[in-house]
């Protein structure tokens, strides 16, 4: 092939785009280590700093697993992007902040004769019902948002439904700031779970806060991780769904109703972007009807590092995305608000250089 | 003298599974070569990586003694070896007489800036194409109906288009995967010696993978056999019909031992 | 009466009821009663309200829907009036009874003076008297019970008689447009040289439409033009050549700081003449297009757009970091950024701006549609058709690929250069991620690959919300909403792609081009 091209690019060979490549990335690989040993040399940042960065990472790590989780399940079923995933969460944070707030209304005595309100009274009672009613909501959500935007567009080429997406996630975004005000709100968290107060580390030389919230955010994602995986690997509905995501049609010859299914794993992965929604209030506290796009994309990002219809992946993608956002720009020396480009750069980066995410893809190659 | 095509040792693996094992094959040129085998024996995938779309995991695709597994797809087409697919895969929103032109790629010279201003020389290219392409419709018998969407078109119609992109290519090889499927007898005896024909027209050799018998036995100067994506079994027509192996592979075991009794019973 | 069919119209109901609350939840029907009654010019505000009747209307219309939407359900199943009508007043029943539910719960709370702005903040007093058409609860409740079921039941009665009378109602429709396009279209279309004469009016209105419109249409109709450029080069990268890039704003942003630090005076003070800096925009955007487009050719589909999506933000958030400060001017942005100069004569006012921008879009639209018509533009379309099979007929998609994000970033650079010139002024806010989805959902709503498409959805996304000025809160709800339902109604676009009729050019020579690869005939 010729080029008449004014602005032709470079025509190169085949394989020497495959060295470059290789080549890249070793440089980039050490650069990175370079500029990381010359901050450790410099130590700006004492002990304490690393570890309360690396927990900080792990909790939101934490939550962006969980909604990270639900975009691999529905993308492996449906090969979509759920653009409309975040405001699920968002849905949740509303639903958790909503019974807190009345419960927070409720004048109840506490055991020592003071005048308390029931959410103080009863915490674990008031967490609880919080939790479920976020979820619940938020699986409603999910479930109402396939049925209206996606189900109609089940045949349709790969960009109607994005854009589908895109339009729910924006419809969704402005209900909410027109229902409830632009305005950030505070959750109130029952005292037992203060936010800021926790175990208390003396680590060289000054305090760090291991909050309690961030260990009851990390130990309920577990368990939900936990649950959903042995959902999807030992019970029925599980086959069910591994088998519509690997083959609509036999799956509906098996007698499987692939509708139903799919909704089913809406509810599903709305259920846990809804508890990482109220895990986000009770952790960070201030919230509005914009909370979830950020973290929609970013928990995205998780997936697709982890591998894109990989669960372990997702899970696996969470954690580090969390992790590496939080130490990232410290290890580079560089500001905190850059730590949004931390993210996308690694998104980019891996997948330029694996595609299929660090876990592999669990979906199969286009066949012929 | 290099034979057109040569796989030697050609194995595809995926994951756990061996679509294509060791296969060898060579096709002489200007011969019309299938190959056969029942379902899943690895027919399609061995074109797949003849024709670049996968790369083999072992041995050799030999085109005139060069090797090109691996390459990819474009630069194989514009070597000259084009191909057909099984379901139909036309360009379904664009005409019929487009779906043709996009196969004169490889040998167009103009490009955008060219192709913005309208210079002579894009328009002289332009007219060539359109009329090259319009010739190779009316050759494939789909006279008139250029302007029509891909779509819009019978089955028996978008078979033939298809057909028509791959010749735009200029191909000296060309592979056709299942071209007589979904055809009625009548079609399908039709295109038998239209296949026939393009050879000798256009100077080809042609590799197909084909399921119906009459056009395999009809048209065939050699016939592969695959199972289990392994040959097992080559040579002309008569000598694959009579083949226990190839009976077996189709009909089950135990199939040939009966086939060789009818026959000695006919005989009698 | 079949209970399947009940059974759905109810759901539905249950569906329109929701709808309902959720619109008074956020104020809408105030809104939009004060819309419609600003559109028909009547004054007919009691206090800081509209007046009840344009909400009945309101009310009135979503009943007749429902209703409808019922009686065709039930109209599969059998054809007697009665039932029909039954079936809608079932679901105008259910409707009515949700909203009345819904009307007295709330109507409660007001009345023992809660304010309920804490949680639902659109939700005043005066807005849900108004739901309840300033009655007392009950009474308000039982007003929407029983105009629900009524006009349900009316809209049950519609719909029978139009089903019924469909086929009659139909042939009806298709004389009339006949007769429209024989007596009235095909005489048009007969005048002699009528596209002459069209395309003359269009030049004329606009070479005088600038200097006479003012400087605020000059500026709605230049954001409408520089997003047609911006259009028409996605429409390259998605419509054409089937790329989702969700980051396109990253190139507008290029181009726009090009232009901005060449040309402003600080930081850089360059103070470069306005056409050199004009096409050092475009050139560096479409540089940029290729290094974006040389890692992720081999990408599938949604990658793509996620990893556009990030290069975009990555941009925005550069630009507003204090890192590049020095470079960038973070996030005060650029000022003081020059104006066109001609022959050294500076033409910044509004009316010469809004030429330039003309200009510009009609060369972009001529440079498109060129592309679109040639062997290039079917090189795209095949790649966004079948990549695999584009690839194996001997298209070389990388170059083609990696072709139409230069172009269609340097048209977005293009539109970034205009933009800041025009302004005077960049920041990063001006290049978030919403301009990407604009342009996208601008390109898709008028009709992917289609140049017309493209004119359409800039006037649409945004000309028609300077007019409607007054909902610009529910702009975006009606925007998201409005995606979904063309998404599902008319994917295509309201002005879809069609291929051009291919011909010969008679008089011109039809020889074989020089040398290319492949054999010789």
């Amino acid at each position: 092939m010729d080029d008449n091209n004014k602005k032709s690019p470079l025509k190169l060979p085949q394989n020497s785009i495959k060295y470059a490549r290789v080549i890249a990335a070793l440089l980039l690989l050490a650069l990175l280590i370079l500029r990381g040993v010359n901050v450790a040399r410099e130590a700006q940042l004492g002990s304490d700093t690393w570890l309360r960065l690396s927990v900080s990472g792990l909790v939101i790590g934490s939550m962006y697993a969980l909604i990270a989780i639900g975009y691999t399940l529905v993308y492996g079923i449906l090969f979509m992007i759920n653009f409309a995933h975040g405001e699920v969460m968002m849905i949740g944070s509303f639903g958790g902040y909503f019974i807190f707030e009345l419960f927070n209304t409720i004048p109840t005595t506490a055991a020592d004769g003071s005048q308390s309100t029931f959410l103080n009274t009863s915490p674990v009672l008031a967490i609880l019902i919080a939790f479920i009613v976020g979820m619940i909501i938020a699986a409603v959500a999910g479930y109402y948002l396939e049925r209206i935007a996606y189900r109609p567009l089940r045949g349709a080429p790969r960009l109607v439904p994005l854009i589908s997406a895109i339009g729910a996630s924006i419809f969704l975004q402005n209900a909410g700031q027109l229902l409830f005000g632009p305005q950030r709100r505070q959750y109130i968290n029952p005292t037992v779970l203060e936010r800021g107060i926790g175990w208390n580390i003396e680590l060289g030389g000054s305090q760090v806060v291991i909050t309690y919230t961030g260990i009851f955010t990390l130990i309920l994602s577990a368990i939900l991780m936990v649950i959903l995986f042995l959902l999807v690997q030992r019970t029925k509905l599980g086959r069910a769904m591994r088998a519509v995501a690997q083959d609509k049609q036999t799956a509906a010859l098996m007698g499987i109703d692939v509708d139903q299914i799919i909704s089913r794993t809406f509810v599903i992965s709305g259920a846990l972007a809804g508890a990482a929604g109220v895990m986000w209030g009770i952790h960070n506290g201030l919230f509005n009807y914009f909370v979830g796009f950020i973290p929609g994309i970013k928990a995205f990002t998780a997936a697709v590092l982890g591998g894109i219809g990989n669960i372990p992946g997702a899970m696996v993608g969470g954690f580090f995305l969390g992790i590496i956002e939080s130490i990232g720009p410290a290890i580079l020396g560089i500001d905190f608000q850059l730590k949004d480009v931390i993210a996308f750069t690694i998104l980019i980066l891996v997948l330029i250089f694996r595609p299929s995410g660090i876990l592999g893809e669990a979906l199969t190659e286009e066949k012929l | 003298m290099n034979p057109v095509l040569e796989t030697r040792h050609v194995s595809k693996i995926f994951g756990g599974l061996t679509a294509v094992n060791n296969v060898d094959i060579v096709v002489p040129e200007g011969s019309i070569a299938s190959i056969i085998g029942p379902n899943g024996a690895g027919k399609t995938t061995l074109f797949n990586c003849i024709s670049g779309f996968y790369k083999p995991e072992t041995g050799n695709v030999l085109y005139y003694g060069s090797p090109i597994q691996g390459m990819l797809t474009d630069k194989i087409a514009s070597m000259g070896i084009a191909r057909t697919y099984q379901n139909i895969r036309l360009f379904k929103a664009m005409t019929a007489l487009e779906n043709v032109m996009v196969g004169f790629e490889p040998r167009l010279t103009q490009g955008w800036l060219t192709a913005v201003l309208k210079t002579p020389g894009y328009l002289k290219e332009q007219n060539y194409v359109i009329r090259e392409a319009s010739k190779l419709l009316d050759y494939v018998g789909l006279k008139g109906l250029g302007d029509n969407l891909a779509i819009n078109l019978p089955y028996g119609a978008q078979r033939r288009l298809e057909l028509a992109r791959a010749l735009a290519n200029k191909p000296k090889l060309l592979l056709l995967d299942e071209p007589t499927a979904g055809m009625n007898p009548q079609e399908t005896d039709e295109m038998n010696s239209f296949i026939r024909q393009i050879r000798d027209d256009l100077n080809l050799t042609i590799v197909l993978i084909e399921h119906d018998m009459r056009v395999v036995m009809n048209i065939s100067d050699q016939i592969s056999v695959l199972d289990y994506g392994k040959k097992i079994a080559e040579g002309d027509p008569k000598q694959i019909q009579s083949n226990p192996k190839v009976i077996e592979a189709y009909l089950g075991p135990g199939a040939a031992a009966l086939s060789e009794k009818y026959r000695r019973e006919k005989k009698q | 009466m079949n209970k399947e069919s009940l059974r759905k119209s109810v759901s539905s109901a249950l569906v329109v009821g929701i709808i309902i609350i959720f619109l008074a939840l956020i104020d809408f029907h105030v809104v939009l009663a004060g819309m419609i009654q600003k559109l028909f010019g009547k004054q007919l505000y009691s206090g800081r309200l509209p007046d009840a009747g344009f909400f009945l209307v309101f009310l009135g219309l979503i009943g007749i829907w429902n209703g409808w939407r019922a009686a065709r359900l039930d109209q599969q199943e059998n054809k007697s009036l009665f039932q029909c009508i039954a079936c809608s007043a079932a679901a105008g029943l259910t409707t009515g009874l949700v909203v009345a539910v819904y009307a007295v719960i709330v109507g409660s709370i007001d009345a023992q003076g809660t304010d309920l702005r804490v949680y639902l903040s659109l939700l005043s007093s005066d807005s849900i008297q108004f739901f309840l058409f300033q009655q007392p609860v009950f009474i308000g409740g039982l007003i929407h019970l029983g105009f629900g079921t009524l006009l349900a039941a009316a809209g049950g009665f519609m719909a029978a008689l139009y089903y019924r009378n469909q086929d009659q109602l139909k042939e009806r429709l298709s004389s009339v447009k006949s007769w429209y396009q024989e007596r009235i279209l095909n005489k048009v279309q007969s005048v002699p040289y009528i596209n002459y004469i069209l395309l003359g009016i269009m030049v004329l209105l606009l070479g005088i439409m600038p200097q006479v419109w003012g400087s605020y249409w000059n500026y709605v109709m230049g954001t409408v033009g520089i997003y047609v450029l911006l259009g028409l080069g996605l429409n390259i990268i998605v419509g054409l050549s089937g790329q989702l890039v969700l980051g396109y704003v990253a190139f507008f942003a290029i181009g726009a700081y090009t232009f901005a630090l060449t040309t402003a005076p600080e930081p850089h003070n360059l103070v470069v003449n306005f056409w050199v800096a004009i096409l050092a925009s475009i050139i560096l955007a479409a540089i940029s297009g290729i290094l974006v487009g040389l890692p992720i050719l081999r990408l599938r589909g949604d990658y793509l757009a996620i990893v556009t999506l990030g290069f975009g933000e990555i941009i925005r958030i550069l630009l507003r970091s204090d890192l590049l400060k020095d470079f960038t001017m973070g996030p005060r942005g650029v000022r003081d950024i020059a104006g066109p100069t001609l022959f050294g004569r500076e033409f910044s006012s509004s009316a010469d701006f809004m030429y330039l921008i003309i200009i510009a879009v009609i060369l972009s639209i001529f440079f498109a549609k060129r592309l679109q018509e040639s062997s290039v533009g079917r090189a795209w379309l095949s790649i966004s058709q079948d990549e695999t099979v584009a690839q194996a007929t001997g298209v070389d998609t990388y170059k083609y690929k990696l072709l139409a994000l230069a172009l269609g970033a340097s048209l977005a650079g293009l539109g970034g250069a205009l933009f800041a010139s025009r302004n005077q002024f960049t920041g990063p806010e001006d290049h978030a991620l919403m301009v990407s989805i604009n342009v996208l959902c601008l390109v898709i709503v008028g009709g992917m690959g289609s140049i017309p498409g493209v004119i359409l959805g800039s006037f649409a996304l945004k000309g028609l919300p300077e007019i409607l000025r007054e909902m610009e809160n529910y702009r975006m709800l009606v925007f998201g909403a409005l995606l979904v339902v063309m998404m599902i109604i008319l994917p295509e676009g309201l002005w879809p792609a069609s291929r051009p009729k291919l011909e010969i050019d008679v008089g011109k020579e039809s020889e074989s081009p020089q040398v290319g690869a492949g054999g010789e005939s």
